[in-house]
């Protein structure tokens, strides 16, 4: 799967703070760290940047390059700075992301096209985020028809069907696996992607890692091309690699509902397979999942 | 729907010649199973194959409409048993009972009273749909009556009730360009009533003593051509009721079963001893699945929580419910009276705009779109943020509507505190309580000019 | 096509909790089926419906609410009395009012004093509500808990941040709880699991909030029909507690309530019959009227 770095992110306080007052330092420390971890692309998050948003991002584009010949997800609600940072990628940039929502389609798409840069485009529309994996299926074909027709091959194009936290609604993660398996015919030739630590938005900070290190693994052997993950994960990377195929194997069997002994595992087996069952709707979720 | 997109799929012709417009089969199946485009764009299928999947594809529970023109009322075609599930479709609908037998000044007087029995509420008109009429003087004559004037003096759709076949359709004649719903349908009428019902194109109420009853009847009909039925199980009262609802939405939605794949409708004006009683049956066979409601209440105080009720059990769960972004003036302010802001998740505003009545202090209340989430969401999410109000306050002139510069925010959003601060610098911004409910006490404690 | 009732089982409980002591003790839950489903399940207990006591004079209620008690609405025993002897309740739940620190801050002795009162005077099945206020609630509940050991009282409401020291107590002295985590069923659960690590699960029932009609009432309705499908059709044992809707306090401030005594009644009841049709076991009503209506339409 391919990693997208995601801690260049303006939620932070420190990046904000390094941002605002243009010092390096600490976004080098965030590039390297994250580039040393094994990310493919780096996520730059600078929310809806109402002020200065064009110098905003160029600043912090041509920072990070200096730092690292990753190639770039833009990830701005802004087009202004979406347009000025794009001007600056050296690499073949990720636009993060339109969507169906009318708007969206009709200024964001065409800077994809005019910088013949990579598009995320997420399932929402007008009507809002789709109910059910059809809803998401029918959403996507229209809003890749669009694109399509501005020149956005699907070759072009990262689906993100919208991973919703476990904590909010179970019931979304089913259909999010059901989603992604129909991409491959839906869209043949677009990639799939996620904004994956999403899913455990609300968990103890401490078992974040776990549900999405799990997630990982469960919808990679569902066909997920792409995920933008916590560039600081290192089981996570390691997961993804094949250096572990152990508890990929025991993820694997939880998901085909396999018999097995779970006193008989370690702890952190147990922990994966426990997470993998309330991730595929086996058990009712609750942040003391563990403690069940 | 009733098929998912992948089950249609395995139909298709799986060429992907593109000549649907759509560039594979699996979209354009997609397509077809949100709606998109119709079977017909592709002409590859196979005749046999397609009327299967026309089958497939029918709605499990039939659509009726019953009226016509703008006051119609659709009901049916709902997907799930538990709201939550998805959500509930179409609101039945709430229909008055009106008899014959009643005299003329109080027939009049109900008349005028159920077109009055429209409310709104958060920018949707709540009101009674039908009118039931019903013949039980036995005399043709005297229903014609009632239903002219009904014809003449509203634009309800109706309802036709008469033990007697041949006046129901008389009656029904009259006013099929209305198209009301007649009933009762039954075992031993519905060979009559075939080929009546289908010259004047009427839905049918049909009414069986039992389920097997109702589904003889309904294959009866369905095997004529007789398409939209509203079913009456019979039952009269309430537990029994939400056992026939349960089981034949059961039986439509998760067997398929055809035969009761309808609406229903249901008579809280035959079930209960009092008025009370009759509101509740009422409220609780919307909830259980009724699709029409036949009640003789038409006082205010007992249809207004009926109606509140419906638009709650039948709001989407998938969307937030939501309020006009403006500055609304609770209880009458003036130039000295607090100013308070919120979003407008529709539960915040009521529950705020709530508060303040309850206070006896009038206030303007700043609601601000938010999409319909809640305070601390729209923070995050950049629609509540300190830039956000303060280009809220300019659009809505909010600094001329009171002499003081003092702004009330909901108590849970500490930070926005600072960033107003920042961004409307000539107010003084004073943090509000966490709880709605503590508002009355901080209005009163807390608020001075 | 012949018709066969589409009938469902399920091979799991509701568990059962009794309230209360001796022969006026009352049980709820313990059903196999949805509410009201006699046709395919056991349901062995019909809803508890508790009337709401206040333990001072209650402010800024609408006329025909105080109405009823008016005349003793100064002495909650009093008020607990006559809502036993003539309007029937078999249920009282009592709420600690006094207690409120952002009110008159009674002391904990003081409330339990009259809890122990009304206890001596009624012996019958009483739900002991604090204000919401996490730690002056586990100081108040736990006192109660004292004073009444043995009576098995249903103390609530147990939160997130109190449920250690007030379940510790009512363990103690054999007391249940109504465990209350707002509106989301996964917190109901991450409550539950907590709790069970050392308090019995019978002892326990679940209150996800209420909101009256027009107010949120579809949120409160969907979220007790949830917890009551985790527990019967997918089993979860965490999720199989009787659920508790505490709704007068809710109803009687809107401002539809209080525009007219009618349409105030319906309004509770309304709310009410909505949340026992979700799957509410135990709904606690201010007006009496509201909890006789209700009583005389789900007698089965
Ligand atoms: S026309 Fe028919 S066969 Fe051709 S792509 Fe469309 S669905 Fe497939």
């Amino acid at each position: 799967m391919i990693l997208i770095g995601e801690d260049l992110n303006v939620m932070s306080n420190a990046i904000s703070k390094a941002i605002k007052e243009h010092n390096a330092e600490p976004i080098r420390a965030c590039v390297e760290g994250q580039a040393g971890n094994g990310m493919d692309y780096l996520d730059l998050n600078v929310g809806p940047q109402k002020k200065d948003p064009a110098q905003t991002m160029e600043w912090l584009v041509n920072t990070v390059q200096e730092f690292t010949d990753l190639p770039l997800c833009l990830d701005t609600t802004n087009t202004v700075a979406m347009e000025a940072g794009l001007k600056l990628c050296k690499k073949k940039g990720l636009v993060n992301s339109a969507s169906g929502v009318r708007e969206s389609m009709e200024t964001v798409m065409p800077l994809s096209k005019k910088y013949s840069a990579a598009l995320v485009l997420s399932v929402i529309n007008d009507a809002g985020l789709p109910s059910d994996a059809d809803e998401r299926a029918g959403s996507i074909l229209e809003s890749l028809e669009y694109a399509n027709e501005l020149g956005i091959a699907n070759e072009d194009i990262w689906i993100d069907p919208v991973l919703m936290p476990v904590g909010v609604d179970q019931r979304q993660i089913l259909s999010y696996m059901e989603f992604i398996q129909m991409i491959p015919d839906l869209a043949p030739g677009a990639k799939s992607v996620c904004g994956l630590s999403n899913l455990s938005y609300s968990a103890p900070k401490e078992l974040r890692g776990l549900l999405n290190r799990t997630f990982m693994v469960i919808i990679a052997r569902y066909g997920q091309d792409a995920a933008i993950v916590s560039g600081f994960d290192e089981e996570l990377v390691r997961l993804n690699k094949g250096e572990m195929p152990e508890i990929v194997n025991l993820i694997h069997r939880a998901m085909d509902e396999e018999d097995m002994d779970i006193s008989a595992l370690s702890g952190k087996e147990q922990e994966y397979v426990k997470t993998t069952q309330v991730l595929m709707g086996k058990t009712l979720y609750s942040n003391s999942w563990l403690e069940v | 729907m009733a098929l998912k997109g992948a089950e249609i799929m395995k139909m298709l012709p799986k060429t992907n010649c593109k000549e649907c417009g759509c560039a594979t089969c699996f979209a354009f199946a997609m397509k077809l199973a949100t709606g998109g485009v119709k079977l017909d764009d592709c002409p590859y299928i196979d005749p046999e194959v397609k009327a299967e999947l026309e089958g497939a594809m029918a709605p499990p529970m039939k659509l009726v409409t019953i009226g016509a023109g703008q006051n119609a009322m659709v009901i049916g075609e709902e997907e799930v048993m538990f709201r939550h599930e998805k959500t509930f479709f179409h609101e039945p609908g709430i229909a008055v009972l009106i008899s014959d037998k009643e005299s003329e000044p109080d027939i009049d007087e109900k008349l005028a009273r159920v077109k009055d029995l429209r409310f709104e509420r958060i920018g949707n008109v709540l009101k009674v749909n039908l009118l039931a009429l019903s013949n039980d003087s036995g005399d043709g004559g005297t229903f014609e009556t009632l239903v002219k004037k009904a014809y003449e003096t509203t634009d309800f759709p109706f309802i036709l009730i008469s033990e007697d076949t041949d006046i129901l359709f008389s009656a029904a004649a009259m006013c099929a360009d209305r198209r009301p719903l007649v009933y009762p349908v039954t075992n031993e009428n519905v060979s009559a009533s075939i080929p009546k019902l289908k010259e004047l194109g009427l839905p049918a109420g049909v009414k069986g003593e039992s389920l097997d009853e109702v589904i003889a009847v309904t294959s009866q009909l369905k095997d004529a051509g007789v398409e939209e039925c509203v079913i009456d199980p019979g039952s009269r009262n309430m537990l029994d009721g939400i056992r026939d609802q349960t089981l034949i939405r059961r039986a439509a939605l998760k067997k398929g079963f055809r035969p009761l794949g309808y609406p229903t409708m249901t008579f809280p004006c035959f079930m209960c001893r009092d008025k009370y009683e009759e509101a509740l049956a009422a409220s609780a066979l919307m909830t259980k699945y009724a699709g029409i409601v036949v009640t003789s209440l038409t006082e205010k105080e007992f249809i207004f929580p009926l109606l509140v009720h419906r638009f709650n059990i039948y709001s989407d769960p998938r969307r937030p419910m939501t309020v006009e972004e403006k500055v609304y003036e609770v209880s009458q302010p003036d130039e000295n009276s607090p100013i308070l802001i919120s979003t407008n998740y529709a539960l915040d505003f009521f529950i705020v705009s709530g508060a303040i009545e309850e206070a006896n202090i009038p206030a303007f209340l700043c609601i601000k779109d938010t999409g319909g989430i809640g305070v601390l969401a729209a923070w995050t999410s950049g629609k509540f943020t300190g830039e956000a109000i303060a280009e809220f306050f300019k659009k809505y002139d909010v600094e001329n509507k009171v002499k003081h510069k003092k702004l009330i925010i909901p108590g849970v959003a500490k930070k926005l505190k600072d960033e107003l601060e920042e961004e409307l610098p000539s107010w003084e911004i004073l943090l509000g309580p966490s709880e709605a409910s503590d508002i009355p006490k901080f209005l009163s404690e807390e608020w001075k000019v | 096509m012949t018709y066969e009732a589409p009938l469902e089982k399920h091979p799991v409980n509701i568990r059962e909790v009794v309230l209360g002591e001796g022969e006026k003790a009352q049980k709820i839950g313990g059903e196999n089926t949805f509410p009201f489903h006699s046709f395919e399940g056991s349901l062995p207990n019909p809803p508890g419906l508790a009337l709401e006591v206040l333990d001072m004079q209650p402010e800024n209620w609408a006329t025909w609410a105080l109405d009823p008690f008016k005349d003793v609405s100064s002495d909650p025993v009093e008020w607990a009395r006559k809502g036993v002897e003539e309007y029937g309740a078999e249920i009282l739940c009592l709420r600690l009012l006094s207690t409120d620190p952002m009110g008159m801050d009674a002391a904990p002795e003081e409330a339990a004093k009259t809890v122990r009162k009304i206890v001596d005077s009624l012996n019958i099945p009483l739900i002991v509500l604090g204000t919401g206020t996490e730690d002056k609630d586990s100081k108040v509940l736990i006192e109660v808990a004292r004073a009444c050991s043995g009576k098995n009282l249903l103390l609530g409401p147990v939160l997130k941040g109190n449920y250690q020291e007030i379940a510790k107590a009512a363990l103690e002295h054999g007391h249940a709880i109504v465990a209350q985590a707002s509106m989301d069923a996964n917190l109901t659960k991450e409550l539950n699991i907590a709790l069970c690590k050392f308090f019995p699960p019978e002892k326990i029932v679940v209150d996800p909030t209420s909101s009256a009609l027009g107010y949120g009432m579809e949120y409160t309705f969907s979220i007790i029909e949830s917890i009551k499908q985790f527990g019967l059709v997918d089993k979860d044992k965490m999720m199989q507690m009787p659920v508790f809707a505490d709704i007068g306090i809710e109803c009687w401030r809107t401002k539809e309530a209080r525009e007219s005594a009618e349409q105030g009644i319906l309004w509770e009841a309304t709310t009410g019959m909505t949340f026992l049709l979700a799957g509410a076991n135990l709904v606690v009503f201010r007006h009496p009227e509201a909890l006789r209506l209700i009583k005389s339409m789900i007698s089965y």
